[in-house]
Order: C-alpha cells, then sequence, then structure tokens
C-alpha cells in the first residue's frame, strides 16, 4: 500500500514540478512589470494599512504608497485581495501578484519566500482579551494558560508556538478577533496596526482591550524572489521620505509613530 | 347469520354523493358479482366495506360485529378483528416488489396472526399450488406476468383465511389473453363455497359464477337478484341499456 | 519529508472521516424524521419544518458554521461550545448533522411520496398496522429508490468536510496548508486531492455494488 502510494505521489510530484517548470520567467521583474503597464499588488482587508473607503476605492497607507509607486514606474496600480494570506508566496510565484503589500512582517518564511525591501513600518504583535478581564492578564507570564486564537501562518502565531501557549489557527486576523469576541477563544494576538483600528469603542468589538505587546517585527513590501523592483522600491522610499510625501501620507492614517527614518 | 351485511351506506366526495343508501347482505358461501358502469359507486362500496375509506353514515358489519355504525366505527382491536374477516384482490395486484413470491404470502401472517414460519409457507405451499403456480416462490413478481401476479395476490388474500374475500375488477388490468386464467381460479375459489363479492365487468363470467348479482346505478342498487333473472329479464331500462351496451 | 507529510495528512484525514461517518450517522435517521415533520397533516408542523429546510437549504454551510459557532457567543453573549478544539468539534457535527438531514429530508420524501397509495392499501388490508406498513414495505422500496440521490449528497459531504477548517477544526486540507505556511512546499495540499479521490472512489464502488445489489426487483 506505501508502495503504491509513493508511486503515485512520485507521479503527482513530478506533474506540479513539470507545471512550474513550465512557466516562463522574464529577465527583469520591473521590466514584466513595465511591459503589461500595471502592476498586481496583493492585499488584504487591514485597516489602516489597506482598506475600502465608501465608494469602494482602496485606500490606507500601503494603497496609497502602492498607487504612487506604481506612478513613479509609469505603470496602471491594480489591487489584489488575496483570498488566503497563508498562499501569498504561492501567489507571487504564480504571477497572480507583483508584490504584496499589505503591512507583512518580515518572518523568515517572508525572507525566504520573498524579495523583500527594506522595513518601513515597526509593528507589534499584540494580546486582545475582554476588558473585564484585561486586569488579569496584563504581564506576559499570566499569559500562559489562556488558549488562543491567532491567524494561520501570521507573525501571531509564531510568537504563540514559541512560547508553547495552546492555539487554535485560524485563516484571517478579523477570525481571531471574532474568536475572542464570541469566548470561543480567551485571547488573540494580532497586529497592533489592526487592534488599533478594530477594538474598543466605536466598533463591533467595544468589549476588548489589547493588553501585552509580544514581539516588535518590522514590515516590509514583498516580491517575487529575485525581483529587481524591492531595490527600486528602496530608492522609491528613500526619495518619498525625503521630499516629507511619505511621512505626510503616513500621518492621514495615523501610522507615523511607527514608521522607520530612511 | 350474514357473513356481511350493509345497511343505508353513503358516502361523498366533495359534496358529490357517490353512494345514496346501499343495503344488502352477503351469506355464507354467496358469490356476489357487483356490475354497473364507471362511476357508479362499485369500487367505492368496495372501498368503504374494506375499510380504506370511511363511510359518511350507514353500518356495516361482519358475522353481526359491526364495523361502522351511525358514524363510530368500532374500536382498535375489535377492528383489527372485525378486518381479519375480509380480503380484497385489488385491480392492480399490489405485490410487494421487492418481497419475493413467498414472502409477499407469508409476511402478513407471520407479521399480523403470528403464526410460524414453518406452517406459513406450507400453507403458501398449498395455496400456491391451487393456483397453479407451484415453484415459483422464489420469483419476484417483476418476474411474473399480469396474471400470475394477480394469482399470486390471491393467494396472498387466502392465506389469512378470510370469511369473504372482495375483488376489485380482478381482470380489468389484464392483457386479454390473460384474463382466463385468473377467471378460472375464481370459478374454483366459488366451486368450493368460498364467500366473495366481485365487482367486474366480464358479464359471462358474473353470469357464470354468481349466485347473486347486484346492479349498480349512480349511487343505488338499481337491481338485484339470480343472475338468470337480471341477464335475461332485467326490468330496468337502466340494466337494459347497461346490458345492451356491455359486449359479452 | 514524503512520510512526515503522509503522517500529518492522515491525521487531517482522519479528522475528516470522523467528521464524515458522524455526519452520516447523525443525518440519516434525523432527515427521516424531519422528511415526516414536512409530510405532516399537522399545519404547523409542516410549515415549520419547510421553513427549517428552506432555511437550511437556502444558506451555505459555512454560513451555517459560523453561526453555529460564533453565534452564541457575539450575539447572545453565552458561549456554549467552551474553549478548546472539542467544542468545535461538536459545533462542526452538529451544524453538518442538520445541513444534511435537511438534504436528505427532501430525498426521503420523494421517495416515500413516490410509493404508490396501493402499497399501504394492500398492507392495510392484509391487517398490518402503520409501522408495520412503513418499515416492512415502504421503507425497503424508499432506499432502492433514493440510493442514486443519496450518493450523490454524501459524496459532497466528503468533500464539504473541509469547511471545517473555518472554525478551527483540523482536517486535511489545513494540514496541507500548513506546509506550504511553515516550509514553503506546495505540493502536499495538491496531494490532498488525492486522498479525496480515492475515498470517494471507494464510495462510488460501495453505492455501484448496493444499487447491484437492489437491482433484483423494479419499482
Amino acid at each position: 500500500m506505501k508502495k503504491i502510494l509513493a508511486a503515485l505521489m512520485a507521479t503527482v510530484m513530478m506533474a506540479i514540478c513539470l507545471a512550474g517548470c513550465g512557466a516562463k520567467k522574464p529577465d527583469s521583474d520591473m521590466q514584466y512589470v513595465k511591459d503589461k503597464g500595471t502592476l498586481l499588488v496583493g492585499i488584504t482587508d487591514f485597516a489602516p494599512m489597506d482598506y475600502k473607503d465608501e465608494d469602494g476605492k482602496w485606500i490606507g497607507f500601503d494603497a496609497d504608497m502602492a498607487t504612487k509607486f506604481a506612478d513613479s514606474l509609469g505603470v496602471k496600480v491594480e489591487f489584489v485581495e488575496l483570498a488566503d494570506w497563508g498562499k501569498k508566496i504561492m501567489e507571487l510565484d504564480d504571477y497572480q501578484v507583483d508584490c504584496v503589500w499589505n503591512g507583512m512582517t518580515l518572518n523568515e518564511e517572508v525572507l525566504n519566500g520573498m524579495e523583500t525591501s527594506k522595513p518601513y513600518c515597526k509593528n507589534q504583535q499584540v494580546v486582545v482579551v475582554k476588558s473585564d478581564v484585561a486586569d488579569k492578564y496584563s504581564t506576559k507570564e499570566s499569559l500562559k494558560d489562556l488558549t488562543f486564537a491567532v491567524e494561520d501562518g501570521s507573525a501571531g502565531q509564531d510568537v504563540v508556538e514559541a512560547n508553547k501557549w495552546k492555539s487554535t489557527a485560524l485563516p484571517a486576523q478579523s477570525d481571531a478577533l471574532k474568536e475572542v469576541g464570541a469566548g470561543t477563544s480567551e485571547a488573540c494576538v494580532i497586529d497592533l496596526l489592526m487592534a488599533g483600528a478594530m477594538i474598543g469603542e466605536g466598533t463591533s468589538y467595544a468589549d476588548l482591550v489589547r493588553t501585552v505587546s509580544l514581539t516588535e517585527e518590522d514590515y516590509g513590501v514583498g516580491f517575487r524572489k529575485g525581483s529587481d523592483l524591492a531595490e527600486e522600491l528602496n530608492k522609491f522610499f528613500k526619495a518619498c521620505y525625503d521630499d516629507g510625501s511619505l511621512m505626510q501620507i503616513a500621518t492621514t492614517y495615523g501610522v507615523q509613530k511607527t514608521m522607520v527614518e530612511w | 347469520m350474514a357473513v356481511l351485511e350493509i345497511k343505508d351506506l353513503k358516502k361523498s366526495f366533495d359534496n358529490t354523493e357517490v353512494l345514496k343508501g346501499i343495503s344488502f347482505t352477503v351469506e355464507k358461501g354467496e358469490a356476489v358479482a357487483i356490475i354497473g358502469s364507471s362511476g357508479s359507486g362499485k369500487s367505492t362500496l368496495l372501498r368503504c366495506a374494506t375499510d380504506l375509506e370511511k363511510a359518511d353514515s350507514g353500518s356495516i358489519s361482519y358475522n353481526g360485529k359491526y364495523l361502522v355504525r351511525d358514524k363510530v366505527y368500532a374500536e382498535k382491536e375489535e377492528k383489527s378483528e372485525i378486518c381479519s374477516c375480509f380480503g380484497l384482490v385489488f385491480q392492480n395486484f399490489n405485490l410487494f416488489p421487492h418481497l419475493s413470491v413467498m414472502q409477499n404470502i407469508i409476511e402478513a401472517p407471520m407479521l399480523v396472526k403470528k403464526v410460524s414460519r414453518e406452517d406459513a409457507e406450507k400453507k403458501a405451499r398449498d395455496l400456491l399450488s391451487q393456483m397453479g403456480l407451484s415453484g415459483r416462490e422464489n420469483a419476484y413478481p417483476c418476474e411474473l406476468s399480469g396474471g400470475q401476479q394477480q394469482r399470486v395476490a390471491i393467494a396472498r388474500a387466502l392465506a389469512l383465511d378470510p370469511d369473504v374475500l372482495f375483488f376489485d375488477e380482478p381482470t380489468s388490468a389484464l392483457d386479454p389473453e390473460l384474463t382466463g386464467e385468473v377467471l378460472a381460479v375464481i370459478k374454483k375459489l366459488a366451486d368450493s363455497d368460498m364467500t366473495m363479492v366481485i365487482v367486474t365487468h366480464e358479464m359471462a363470467f358474473a353470469k357464470d359464477v354468481a349466485n347473486k348479482v347486484i346492479f349498480m346505478d349512480e349511487g343505488v342498487i338499481a337491481e338485484e337478484g339470480k343472475p338468470e333473472d337480471l341477464f335475461y329479464n332485467p326490468k330496468t331500462e337502466r340494466l337494459k341499456a347497461f346490458l345492451h351496451n356491455a359486449s359479452y | 519529508m514524503f512520510e512526515t507529510v503522509l503522517q500529518a495528512l492522515f491525521e487531517g484525514f482522519s479528522k475528516s472521516l470522523e467528521i464524515f461517518v458522524l455526519t452520516l450517522l447523525g443525518a440519516l435517521p434525523l432527515g427521516l424524521i424531519i422528511s415526516f415533520g414536512s409530510m405532516s397533516r399537522f399545519v404547523p408542523l409542516k410549515i415549520f419544518t419547510r421553513g427549517l429546510v428552506w432555511v437550511v437549504r437556502g444558506t451555505p454551510l459555512m454560513l451555517q458554521l459560523i453561526i453555529f459557532f460564533y453565534g452564541p457567543g457575539l450575539l447572545l453573549g453565552t458561549n456554549i461550545w467552551g474553549i478548546g478544539s472539542q467544542g468545535r468539534f461538536v459545533a462542526v457535527i452538529v451544524a453538518f448533522i442538520l445541513n444534511y438531514a435537511c438534504y436528505f429530508s427532501e430525498i426521503y420524501r420523494g421517495g416515500i411520496e413516490g410509493i404508490p397509495r396501493g402499497q399501504y392499501e394492500a398492507g392495510q388490508v392484509l391487517g398490518m398496522n402503520k409501522g408495520q406498513i412503513f418499515f416492512r414495505i415502504v421503507l425497503p422500496q424508499v432506499i432502492k429508490r433514493i440510493v442514486p440521490p443519496m450518493s450523490n449528497e454524501i459524496i459532497t459531504l466528503v468533500k464539504d468536510t473541509s469547511l471545517a477548517r473555518i472554525i478551527g477544526v483540523y482536517e486535511i486540507i489545513y494540514f496541507g496548508e500548513k506546509f506550504i505556511k511553515s516550509n514553503g512546499i506546495i505540493w502536499p495540499l495538491f496531494f490532498t486531492g488525492i486522498f479525496y479521490l480515492l475515498f470517494s472512489g471507494v464510495l462510488t464502488l460501495l453505492f455501484g455494488y448496493i444499487e447491484k445489489k437492489l437491482s433484483y426487483y423494479k419499482v
């Protein structure tokens, strides 16, 4: 039985490999993007970095910067909503998107699987709990018996697993928040930026608060492995920082304090 | 005491009165043929008598025990005892398609009368041989001709030892060449003094088999009596017209 | 590596199988009960069950999972499922059973209503009671009629088990994706397809066998 499975397996792998090898890879990724005239930007709904305004147009710090970057390349920008954040590298390699620009933590997976820009923003992973128990969980030590909800494949999941805390992995950060709101998990670990926008008074999760900050991390933009666009973006960021337009956009979305100096 | 006595039976469907007061008796050993045109109420009469339809008024009794009297039906236990007095053979046989011939016949005796499988099978074999169907015990209904299916249905009804057996147009669904074998079986039953009530369109058969013939017309019994009288000496215009139109 | 992947996928697949088996065990009898409700002559019951079937068949199973699992906590303020993996699994089973029971109930209803009146009447004049008529005469014939549509639904169920992932029950697709996220290898996800294919293949053969077994008579 095992041998049959192994044989089947080998066939499938070969088929996948052949399919992969068959795809044409342009020499210069920047040239490829310029030739087709559009920059496909992979995002998720992640305020305040990428989200839709009342007219359904994508805005946010990342969205605005991506639009500006596409302008500088002389191409149109097109936002592609990623169905599953966990498959973002696959989406790049498959040419479904040209970059992932979505408050993306530069973790090992991303650094290994993509060509990334320099960090442009410093984020934190924070713990969110119900406000009535917030006092009990104000230190990292107090968290060890909690059951966490995390986004599968997220930096939050890495922290939770590194501490060997109990956790449930879900498809999105918003699902992790939903768990805490419903009481099906006691706490979740999500991005500070997300927590800032989605919990507390005036949101759907008025009874949730963030307590402990677990780690700091860098946000960067990811391109296909070996892409020359990463270096181009570094130059672009520096130019925007120097002429003040970067900080101006950051201030619009309230993220100026997390910005990195160039 | 009459095996079956029906008095002033009435039945309506959606304000159409189908039975307008039917009364007759069936004595032990009698074979009664009910004739009449379509829509005259023959089948409804049979369905009321076999408790497949509820009577609006009147009474039906078997061996002196009332199935229904003045709209009041017998209580559950008494009713099932009364209902075990009769059997019914349907126009469309209504054999159970998923059961073999043998299973079709022994199912009810075993379930209802708690007869042992051995006894039920023995009786079934006897009945099948009477029906000329020996050796077909393990066949399924779909493997049999219509005439054979109807003979199995008769055996199935007889397996419960009814006091009176009703036939609802037993040959109407059969190809003409297959009616003979079924009629022959019924004739044999009549010869053995089985009490029977037969709704039929086969006039020659009715004349040959019945001790008594009932002619129904528009929900009433228009004429009844000995077959010779009705067939050769009809009194009413309706019966004359009916017999004239019936091709026999 | 292959061994590691296979082991993980088998772990996920055993969870998928659990969902599959428990759903069938619950939904097959519950569907029959619901079909009785939707054929009831007691009008309020009939309206209620038909309404239930409409709602359950008219909304995605994915949404039902979310409502069953998060609804009590988010909408009513009391989480009934507890914390941890067991409550999630129970929620999945409850939602799946209800969903599939409603689909099955319509198949049963079609099957039962297709049995000719004469079969009931024949049972009645032979003195059988309602239970005997249903279980000895009607149900066996219903089963034969519903095997083809049932096999369709049951094979759909095999694939629907993958929805359990959205409320954090780790079935085979979850484990397949895990390798993309942690190791950056894609083939395990595609390979899960082999599991589904083999399993639905086995089911197809099984249903073919049952259909053949029941072909000794015609209804």
